[in-house]
């Protein structure tokens, strides 16, 4: 009942509104070969939860993570994962500028802006992202792949991790966005 | 016991396993609160294991607390003790295991809160505060500096606004200024960067802003902790009021404040972030030592349970034993559990048992030699022609043989237990030898010999007696036993032995000379009385016929001693006794007038199986003997009775003699029967003795009384038939002896 009551009770204070559950969601996505790079082009909506926000807002930073997966279709065996890719960000809010700081992980570029909206809103529009090299893939092979946005928690101390696995406003996670991969 | 082996090994492994399981729960949490890749891995299996390890655990605790709840209801042996030594194992580790959750809880609750200072946070939230107004007064002339920008620009032409623009940014100190067209298309730019330097696009929130005809200005954190204040105005058509593009500056901030403003929102950013991980850390914390608390509570309560049954499974085993041995089974075997003094205890309780094993089974065999012999000995017991009663000391029959019975003619082998006083009650023999018994006992002597004479309806019987006592211990009576034979047949015999040859040594040894002598005195009268005067023949005739009278009377006595001796066998026939005793009677009413004779005969006498020879020689007998004794009596009367009896199973024939004579005389009636024992001057002393003699050859019985107003009688009892006869004779011990030896 002790653990009950730790895992399932609220991380911040209490709250008297209905709570927020946030989702991820994979609106379209699509790749195009533009000189022999798949780029890729994808809208996700992402609506973090009442938990996230409240650890956002008191300075913690989220990290959201888009992943890519690039699996060559085979007949008679199981299909094959031959490439991964992920993307991750980190939104963080900036007390003293009262900005949201967008951080490529990847890349390390970072763009700020003044509402949440905006931020998640940049987060949220992935436009001729260069996924792999045409090239590097095989050449009579079919390839479908998938995109996936989350809510990381990786970043965090263990026993938070452990507290936030537990809690489903931290648990984001988009369904996983399947397409053909043109070539 | 191979089953239940298997199953506490089932047990054992599977308690393990749950012990395993949660300390490999732990394990894993403390590996991967190192490694998040990891943790993410194997937060189900984390999940599995330990909710896997509580539940294996918490079902095995529920089973042995729910046995042991069992056991103590049922009262089981140790159970008291078992669930004793668990609620102290369980106190000794729970007791602790709670103390130092509690201080733990309290030592991180209170850690995490002293990380945390009220004025700290007011000092940081001052600093914020001043940092924040600080930049936003440069913010404020940046964007009065942009403003003043556009508006020089307003009266620039276009070829001279990209000079404009580079001297209006090296006045303002602008980084970048850029001016935008209607569609965000670049229109002039100026820029302390290189000149392949792309500008910075306008954002979303600045076009929109912008194009609401409102200044834009925002504070951008750049990398490496510096900022710099991005402003954005309309810029405006000369010629009417219509916003024609943008104009976008970057200011940098200077390092210094910019490194300042840095901490500041550093330090702001990271105390928020700890205040508001404070109670996420808390309750991680907590919950990993809950986690840890409840697995070992869990694993020590098992523990605890594992521990106390196995410490009392020996002395479980000893209970039962125990009450294994008390119920007389001393094959019980221990196993030893240890070599520890438990191992002892039940390694000598093992020794006990086999010695008492050891000692029954020695005392079986002794048991069994025992009743070997006893059972020997009551077989000769009861062969022997020697009756053997063992009583306690309060006169109960403890045993008794069958000759015991036999000799005193009672039923004593049934009646083991009853006191030998009530037994003896209705049977004269037995009565008479219990007061005899009694009487020495009185006197203290348990250890006596005697030869007793009995008196019963059968006649008198003569028991050699011995008694002594019998060695007895603190659980047992003593006792004692008396041992008789019967010796009457024997005596008897010995008598008739004895009697047998002095008649026939007087019937050779003085009969023989008795012819002579009366030959020689006849001879002498008839020679010399002619010869002799008269006087002298008178004495020589008085003396020959003295002579000659007492030879025949000595003729007659040797005649009978020769009868007495004399034992011809019966000619046993049926006749009616009744017509045989009225010729005898009527005999003796012709002859013997002085003596009134009477008869009587019942009328259902029945015909009696007898020598009829014999039978009138013993009425000869017995009226002669009463004539006899009533020779000096005036008004002598003698009757003569005849009836039929019973003698236990056996029909009879009463046959009663009495006179009103003098009697007998009261120290010699026990000897009336003997040869040579009379009263009467004339008596030779046997007629009473022949008469025994023929009724005991009949096998029956008689007696010698006086009457209480004078006078004897004589009681006779013939059985009436063989089968009668047969009765008697087993009734009689002796008698079938010299039967046979008759026969």
């Amino acid at each position: 009942m002790l653990l009950g009551a730790l895992l399932t009770a609220p991380v911040a204070g209490a709250q008297d509104a209905p709570p927020r559950e946030g989702y991820f969601d994979v609106r379209s996505a699509e790749t195009k070969l533009v000189d022999g790079v798949h780029r890729l082009d994808a809208r996700l909506q992402l609506v973090l939860s009442d938990e996230a926000l409240d650890a956002l807002s008191s300075g913690v930073p989220l990290t959201i993570e888009l992943n890519v997966e690039l699996i060559r279709v085979r007949r008679f065996v199981p299909d094959a994962l031959d490439f991964e890719l992920g993307l991750r960000y980190e939104l963080e809010y900036r007390p003293l500028s009262q900005r949201y700081i967008v951080r490529s992980l990847n890349t390390g570029n970072q763009d700020s802006f003044a509402t949440l909206y905006s931020a998640l809103n940049n987060l949220g529009r992935v436009q001729d992202y260069p996924i792999i090299d045409d090239s590097l893939l095989e050449p009579d092979a079919s390839y479908r792949i998938r995109l996936q946005a989350l809510l990381s928690t990786r970043q965090y101390p263990a026993p938070l991790r452990m507290l936030f696995f537990w809690r489903d406003q931290w648990q984001l996670k988009s369904e996983w966005f399947e397409w053909r991969l043109d070539r | 016991m191979a089953a239940r082996s298997i199953k506490r090994l089932l047990y054992g492994f599977v308690g393990a396993a749950g012990i395993a399981l949660s300390l490999v729960a732990l394990f894993i949490l403390s590996r991967t609160a190192q490694n998040s890749a990891e943790f993410d891995r194997l937060a189900n299996t984390i999940l599995l294991v330990n909710i896997a390890g509580a539940i294996v655990l918490l079902v095995l605790l529920i089973g042995n607390v729910v046995r042991l709840v069992r056991e103590y209801r049922a009262h089981a042996p140790g159970s008291r003790l078992k669930a004793r030594m668990v609620a102290t194992f369980v106190a000794l580790a729970v007791v602790p295991l709670l103390i130092v959750f509690y201080f733990s809880m309290q030592f991180i609750n209170r850690g995490i809160d002293t990380w945390f200072n009220v004025e700290v946070e007011a000092g940081l939230d001052d600093a914020l505060a001043l940092s924040r107004a600080a930049l936003e007064m440069q913010m404020r002339e940046r964007l009065a500096a942009t403003v003043q920008i556009a508006e020089a620009l307003n009266d620039t032409s276009s070829r001279q606004l990209v000079v404009e623009l580079s001297v209006l940014r090296r006045q303002s100190g602008a980084s970048e200024i850029t001016v935008f067209g209607r569609n965000s298309q670049i229109i002039a730019t100026s820029s302390d960067q290189s000149a392949n330097s792309v500008p910075a696009a306008p954002q979303d929130e600045v076009l929109l802003q912008v194009r609401q005809n409102r200044p834009y200005v925002s504070l951008d954190p750049l990398d490496r902790g510096s900022y710099e204040i991005r402003t954005a105005v309309p810029l405006m058509n000369p010629r009417r009021p219509e916003i024609v593009g943008l104009i976008q500056a970057r200011f940098p901030v200077s390092e210094r404040i910019g490194r300042m403003a840095s901490s500041v929102d550093s330090s702001y950013s990271d105390y928020k972030r700890v205040v508001y991980l404070r109670e996420p850390l808390k309750r991680a914390f907590s919950l990993t030592l809950s986690v840890v608390l409840m697995i070992s509570l869990l694993a020590s309560i098992y523990g605890a349970l594992i521990f106390s049954r196995r410490l009392v499974a020996p002395i479980q085993n000893l209970v039962a034993g125990t009450r294994a041995v008390a119920k007389g089974d001393f094959e019980t075997r221990l196993p030893t559990p240890s070599r520890d003094e438990i191992g002892f205890l039940v390694s000598s309780f093992n020794d006990m048992t086999q010695r008492l094993a050891a000692a029954r089974r020695q005392a079986s065999l002794s048991q069994a030699q025992v009743e070997a012999e006893r059972a020997n000995l009551e077989v000769i017991l009861a062969r022997l022609s020697t009756g053997v009663v063992s009583l306690e000391s309060d006169l109960r029959i403890r045993t008794a043989n069958q000759a015991a019975g036999a000799i005193l003619n009672a039923d004593l082998e049934s009646r083991v237990g009853e006191r030998l006083t009530e037994v003896a009650r209705g049977n004269p023999l037995l009565a008479q030898l219990v007061d005899i018994a009694c009487m020495h006992l009185d006197r203290g002597e348990r250890e006596w010999r005697e030869q007793l004479v009995l008196r019963g309806e059968v006649g008198r019987r003569i028991l050699t007696c011995a008694c002594t006592s019998l060695p007895g211990d603190e659980d047992h009576d003593p006792g004692f036993v008396i041992v008789f034979d019967d010796i009457t047949a024997l005596v008897q015999a010995q008598r008739d032995a004895a009697w047998g040859e002095v008649a026939r040594r007087l019937a050779h040894e003085i009969k023989n000379p008795l012819t002579p002598i009366q030959l020689s005195a006849e001879r002498l009268r008839r020679k010399y009385l002619g010869s002799m005067s008269a006087d002298e023949g008178q004495i020589l005739d008085r003396a020959t016929h003295t002579i000659v009278q007492q030879v025949e009377a000595m003729k007659e006595m040797v005649n009978a001693f020769s009868e007495y001796a004399r034992a011809p066998d019966l000619d046993i026939e049926r006749f009616d006794l009744d017509r045989l005793v009225h010729e005898v009677v009527d005999l003796y009413r012709v002859q013997e007038r002085h003596v009134d004779l009477h008869l009587e005969v019942e009328s259902n006498l029945p015909d009696i199986e007898a020598d009829a020879g014999r039978i009138r020689q013993i009425l000869h007998n017995l009226i002669r003997n009463s004539i006899e004794a009533l020779e000096h009596s005036d008004h002598g009367r003698i009757n003569v009775v005849v009836r039929p009896t019973e003698i236990g199973q056996a029909r009879m024939i009463e046959i009663l003699v009495e006179d009103n004579g003098p009697g007998f005389q009261t120290g010699s009636i026990g000897q009336v029967f003997d040869p040579y024992v009379t009263t009467k001057p004339k008596g030779t002393g046997l007629g009473l003795a022949i008469v025994k003699k023929l009724v005991e050859e009949h096998a029956g019985t008689i007696v010698a009384e006086n009457r209480p107003a004078g006078g004897a009688i004589i009681r006779i009892r013939l059985p009436v038939d063989e089968t009668a006869r047969e009765v008697m004779i087993a009734m009689i011990p002796g008698r079938a002896e010299r039967r046979r030896e008759r026969a």
